[in-house]
């Protein structure tokens, strides 16, 4: 199998206000958000990482999409470091994560076109490519409509099409479903399942155990910032369910800190 | 390149489709008319105030009556002149204060003896502030021994100013801090929305995971952001050179853009340019600095005041050393008054359009380091 991804050692910690500190019962002024991480993908494989809230997920997935810089560590996607190779980095992944937003002024027809020029699309291809995924995901009868005035449904379905509008072999999906409603989370969901029959590697958070189950190849799961398993759906869910699984490394885990 | 266009070309959009926008930068230039009317006033009070001096006066046909001749001691210092024309040329010049011309029987007239109703000529120049008191000061003085027999100066045209001294004189004092206000005023409307705005909404982010160059879309945003405060300082600068015949109640006949040569407009154009570059600079700065357009607004403001100050200083700064003109800001509003009254030098020009260049090119390298920090683009 070819790796696409290689994470060394990844850590990233951020500064607490005293305030916070209270809230999260912390004495140092300094929380670990993801500790010494490393893991590897390969292409055409859909790898979960699978963890509670403030586990450490997003944080590493913002590094992963060069967002933010490691304290320490590094990781190469196709080769190329997040740290040393930002832009190659840029060009080869895309990223869809509730936390990045598209002006709502704007058109879907013209957010894509914007941002297939950022990605430097040639527009003959932008605009087949255009054309397709409007197509396949409903958007087509809305192009010209202000963002501003599309159901959540239908704004999440673009900001999946904006993800990937330079067609990236690399696509990470931060809790793609999260507030949308089945029939929304079931198109999304069938897309990923085609993106990896495409060839693709998908790279997936979530904390919804079905997901995993129904889509991953392999699954990471990180509690405390820790990976604590990695290993395939298969070998991981042999014996008992995913649910189970996890609940025991928690527990397991919770008990260590305690 | 190709990326820094994408992104004016997505800022023009987001600008010119908005029409809220477009009202909000357009508004500084409507609010003219008041602007000029405080100003036109603060003018006039100060002309009317300086009334210590004797007035120097060429005076024909004095006459002999002894209450005129003991208010005019009192006020004039009679000048000789071999004729007429020399001593009114003297008046446009600044040389001398007033030419009065008593018709040739104003005793008779004074006595009230009179058939005709003959006039009496006051000439002066409303741009220097000495002849200008000295003519309301003789006006006045006559207007104590008016009665049906006489007026003063009935045929109009006693004004001896050259009209583009005049127009110079006024615009040097106030276009610069105008200027300056306005220009201010148009940054303030769009920077905070347009990078504050996009922190605080989450786009900005999204533009950060694309291939584009920090660099490239500081830039980016600078150039758009220029184009859109000199479209606001544009329109208001042709509010003000069109309404200036109007406040000056017909005084000049509304070819004030005549005034000035091709050369001088030129460089009133790179100032503007030059100065809008600093100030949305700095805009920039403060609002990548802020969480939100709200906090954007409320650094920026002390910011735009001492902006709309250093616009002021032409006001106090008579001969203002040429070192002064090298100061960022401040030299550009002294060499706009300089261009007003047609005493700009290449040097004057030079300093401070490059030293507004330098501080917008500081200032946008700074933009491009903040745009790489994580603690700044990311703050909440």
């Amino acid at each position: 199998m070819e790796e696409i991804l290689k994470v060394e050692n990844l850590k990233k910690t951020f500064k607490l206000s005293r305030k916070q500190q209270k809230i999260e019962r912390i004495s140092q002024p300094v929380k670990k958000a993801v500790d010494g991480l490393s893991f590897t993908a390969y292409r055409g494989e859909i790898f979960g990482l699978l963890g509670p809230n403030g586990a450490g997920k997003t944080t590493t997935l913002r590094m992963l999409a060069t967002l933010i810089k490691p304290d320490s560590g590094n990781a190469f996607i196709d080769g190329f470091s997040i740290l040393d190779n930002k832009d190659e980095v840029c060009r080869r992944i895309g990223f869809l994560t509730s936390e990045l937003k598209l002006e709502d002024f704007f058109t879907p027809a013209y957010l894509f076109d914007f941002f297939s020029d950022l990605y430097g699309v040639e527009k003959t291809v932008r605009e087949e490519r255009k054309r397709r995924l409007f197509a396949k995901f409903g958007i087509d009868r809305f192009a010209e409509v202000k963002l501003a005035n599309l159901s959540t449904g239908m704004k999440q379905k673009v900001s999946l099409v904006i993800s990937i509008v330079h067609d990236p072999d690399f696509i990470i999906f931060d809790e793609p479903t999260n507030g949308l409603d089945v029939i929304t989370a079931k198109v999304v969901t069938d897309f990923l399942q085609e993106l990896k029959d495409d060839g693709k590697t998908v790279i997936l958070s979530t904390h919804i155990f079905s997901l995993v189950e129904k889509l991953c190849d392999r699954v990471g799961i990180i509690i405390d910032g820790k990976l604590i398993a990695l290993d395939s759906l298969k070998n991981l869910t042999a014996e008992k369910n995913l649910e189970e699984v996890f609940f025991e490394l928690y527990n397991a885990n919770v008990a260590e800190n305690l | 390149m190709k990326n820094i266009l994408t992104i004016i070309r997505k800022e023009f959009a987001r600008f010119f489709k908005d029409r809220i926008m477009i009202i909000t930068i357009l508004i500084p230039g409507l609010m003219i008319f008041l602007i000029y009317t405080v100003m036109g006033t603060v003018i006039t009070d100060k002309a009317s105030s300086d009334k210590n001096e004797k007035f120097s006066a060429y005076v024909i046909n004095m006459p002999l009556n002894e209450n005129l001749n003991a208010g005019f001691d009192a006020l004039i210092e009679i000048k000789e002149y071999s004729d007429v024309d020399a001593a009114k040329a003297d008046v446009t010049e600044g040389v001398l204060d007033l030419v009065i011309i008593f018709p040739e029987n104003f005793d008779v007239v004074l006595s009230g003896q009179a058939s005709l109703v003959p006039d009496v000529g006051i000439f002066y120049n409303s741009s220097k502030t000495q002849s200008q008191s000295g003519y309301f000061a003789v006006s006045g003085l006559l207007e104590g021994f008016k009665n049906p027999s006489f007026s003063v100066n009935a045929g109009g045209n006693a004004d001896l100013i050259k009209e583009r001294d005049f127009v110079g004189g006024i615009l040097s004092n106030i276009m610069p801090m105008l200027m300056f206000a306005l220009l201010a005023s148009g940054c303030v409307a769009v920077a905070p929305e347009s990078i504050a705005g996009e922190k605080e909404r989450g786009t900005m982010a999204t533009l950060l995971i694309t291939p584009i160059k920090r660099w490239q879309l500081a830039l980016g945003k600078i150039i758009s952001l220029t184009c859109f405060a000199l479209l606001s300082g544009f329109s208001s600068f042709l509010g003000v050179i069109l309404s200036l015949p109007k406040l000056l109640g017909g005084a000049i006949n509304g070819q004030t853009a005549l005034y000035y040569s091709v050369g001088d407009y030129f460089m009133l154009l790179a100032l503007i340019i030059s100065v809008v570059l600093v100030i949305i600079s700095v805009f920039s700065v403060l609002s990548t600095l802020s969480k939100s357009v709200k906090e954007a607004g409320s650094t920026i403001a002390p910011v735009m005041f001492l902006i709309i100050l250093c616009g002021m200083f032409p006001m106090f700064l008579t001969n203002p050393a040429v070192g002064l003109y090298s100061i960022p800001l401040m030299g550009s509003g002294l060499a706009m008054s300089a261009i007003m009254t047609f005493s700009i030098t290449p040097l004057a020009f030079v300093l401070s359009f490059i030293s507004n260049l330098v501080v917008a090119g500081l200032f946008i390298t700074l933009l491009s380091f903040m745009f790489k920090s994580e603690k700044i683009m990311f703050n909440k």
